[in-house]
């Protein structure tokens, strides 16, 4: 019963003028930033932070959680069309995605890509609505020495997932740790590494962070390699799936939904992970694993539910916890402290229509996608076809009033250039950036919790072991990191992620 | 690579040698009262220790067989610079010639000089989306951006 009631409260806060228009706003420009590449979800939601300051919190976080999942659904159209992944998680669906484009069924392809999305986004809304109360009762439990385990734990278990070296993703890490210190500290007043300068007395400043590293960053690397593109010119026709791609698709698509929900709740790129997983499922159970790579509707739909279905689940933490999995949910973490809601277990019960409205809209917004998308493709397809020399100009010019229109401050634009060069090295050097994004965001709120950790037990670090929940999140942490140091072990993990790799190619 | 590793650890290692040492001017406090330099003195000696790690284990390990190079594409690199270049380029001359001006001669320049396209199709692209972005930011947001000597 209560469940209802909190459902109906939801509806009647999206159902409200400014919400559908926002919500209507977010979702359109995440398929935008979906469908081009080179500006993922980060960026643009960076991009469009600052121009939510003058909305309600909800009205804000509706819009900016509809580009989130709108991005992963327009990912799909470049990566079918264009055989170029709009999005990292879109990656595999250029496999099976674009040969059926080249086999003339581009159409069934974009509408099973875009009935799965929006299946997979109702599942995992109605397992956020589900699991995210009670965890976040539970996690009213938690204190200082809870909180800084658990954000080291989260924090552990994507570098783990990384790609990269766990060495280089955990100096990223503290690197950015380091980097959180600059400015006023929360606890004592004092200034720490300003250099008298008034912008950095408040830190470096997210803004200007995740502009540098994932918008300019992204540009510069894409201005070095000349992006060319094969776009699929023939009309597209037939949007609707039909009964055999149904019969080929539905458990695909439910098995996907299922997956992508709760990789979506662990620290991570998990609509990446998921997708490939996925795909890698798929290809083994499937009677004829031999036709993956050749144009089968279930290398689309399993993939495409897996990753939207990602996108849900990453919102349990932020809502129980108030613990960003990625970068994305990180600047999710950041709009809400901006708009003056302190993160946390409490944000359901001290702010329902937050929850329940954010919740709402993300069915709404996929039912939105669904109807926007279908008839929208050709626009889409004209959108592709803006050249990239012409393209890229403007979002540079995006990045540079996102962060000017800030605090009209030159500091804050020069910021954002150095955080470009870090991510532009960083991407060279094979760094990775989520790492830094995620130590930016949270150091404050992890230096607080350890300081204050430390306090209360008069120094002692066993404070840490002597509490059980905080004590089962460190010997996690430490199984990691010492598994990924034994050579058998660390072996086995670069193995696992070749061969889901592999499989999918 | 390991090339590429060893400029990163340099990088790092002077990076946290230099939070360590900041940290002394602030107070770094005792592990039973943990003051503002505390994070940034442990957290820079943590970085020198992964740095020294990763230093020496370029020289432990083979590197790979791969070559790289910094640009593989050529000619890359001057596009690098150049963009990076007029986005330092623009914050300089936002305040002095105004928003429009400036976004005027930033997206010509970039529209012209990083993937030349014609002058008639640069011109274009530039004076319709300087205009669309002053009637979108400051006429339609109001986003307090600025006027400049030309009075617009």
């Amino acid at each position: 019963m209560d469940l209802l009631n909190h459902i109906a409260l939801g509806a009647q806060i999206v159902l409200q003028p400014m919400n559908l228009l926002f919500c209507f706003l977010g979702v359109l420009m995440g398929t935008l930033v979906g469908v081009l590449p080179g500006l993922g979800p980060t960026a643009a939601i960076a991009l469009l932070l600052p121009n939510t300051f003058q909305v309600p919190p909800v009205t804000a976080i509706i819009m900016l959680a509809g580009i989130y999942y709108g991005a992963m659904y327009g990912g799909s159209t470049t990566s079918i069309l264009v055989n170029i992944p709009g999005e990292a998680s879109s990656v595999i669906t250029c496999l099976d995605g674009h040969q059926m484009a080249l086999k003339g069924r581009a159409g069934p392809a974009l509408g099973m890509a875009a009935f799965g999305s929006f299946i997979a986004g109702t599942v995992a809304v109605i397992g956020l609505m589900l699991v995210a109360p009670p965890l976040a009762k539970f996690a009213l439990a938690f204190g200082p020495p809870e909180y800084f385990s658990l954000m080291l734990l989260g924090i552990i278990i994507l570098i783990y997932l990384a790609s990269g070296s766990i060495l280089k993703a955990l100096m990223m890490f503290v690197f950015g740790l380091l980097l959180s210190t600059i400015g006023m500290d929360n606890i004592s007043g004092t200034k720490r590494l300003t250099f008298g300068i008034l912008e950095l007395s408040d830190g470096v400043g997210l803004i200007p962070a995740i502009m540098g590293l994932f918008g300019v960053a992204e540009v510069i690397s894409n201005v070095e390699m000349e992006m060319k593109r094969d776009l699929v010119t023939t009309k597209v026709r037939n949007l609707l799936p039909n009964l055999r791609d149904w019969k080929d698709s539905f458990w695909p698509v439910i098995r996907g939904s299922v997956l992508g929900f709760f990789f979506g709740v662990l620290p991570g790129p998990a609509p990446v992970i998921s997708a490939f997983s996925s795909y890698a499922i798929e290809k083994r159970i499937s009677k004829h694993p031999e036709k993956f790579g050749t144009g089968v509707i279930e290398g689309v739909a399993g993939p495409e539910a897996a990753n939207n279905a990602a996108t849900g689940g990453a919102f349990i933490p932020l809502f129980t916890l108030g613990i960003p999995v990625n970068s994305v949910i990180a600047i999710l973490l950041g709009a809400f402290m901006i708009h003056g809601i302190q993160p946390g277990p409490m944000i359901i019960s001290k702010y329902p229509d937050l929850f329940w409205g954010t919740i709402i809209s993300m069915y709404l917004g996929n039912a939105m996608l669904l109807v926007l998308n279908l008839p929208l493709i050709g626009l889409w397809v004209q959108v592709l076809k803006v050249p990239y020399p012409v393209l890229f100009p403007f979002i540079l010019l995006f990045c540079l009033i996102g962060v000017y229109s800030l605090n009209f401050s030159q500091v804050e634009i020069g910021l954002m250039i150095v955080f470009g060069i870090i991510g532009y090295l960083g991407r060279k050097f094979q760094f990775e950036l989520a790492p830094l994004v995620l130590a930016i965001v949270i150091g404050p709120m992890m230096e607080s919790n350890l300081r204050l950790s430390l306090v209360i037990s008069q120094g002692n670090p066993m404070i840490f072991i002597e509490h059980p929940i905080s004590a089962v999140f460190i010997f996690v942490t430490f199984f990691l990191l010492v598994s990924s140091l034994i050579p058998g072990i660390g072996k086995r993990r670069r193995k696992l992620r070749e061969t889901v790799e592999t499989e999918c190619v | 690579m390991k090339s590429y590793d060893r400029i990163a650890a340099i990088f790092f290692l002077a990076v946290g040698g230099f939070f360590s040492l900041y940290a002394r001017r602030v107070k770094i406090g005792t592990w039973n009262e943990p003051e503002a330099g505390f994070l940034p003195f442990w957290g820079g000696l943590l970085l020198v220790g992964m740095s020294v790690f990763l230093l020496l284990s370029t020289f432990k390990a083979p590197d790979s067989p791969v070559r790289m190079t910094f640009f593989p594409v050529a000619g890359a690199w001057k596009r690098v610079l150049v963009t990076f270049l007029s986005l330092a380029a623009y914050n300089l001359l936002l305040n002095r010639l105004g928003f429009t001006l400036t976004t005027f001669l930033f997206l010509g320049f970039l529209v012209r000089f990083i993937f030349p396209q014609g002058w008639r199709r640069t011109l274009l692209v530039a004076f319709i989306g300087s205009v669309i972005a002053r009637l979108l930011f400051i006429n339609f947001l109001e986003t307090q951006l600025p006027i400049g000597i030309l009075g617009f």
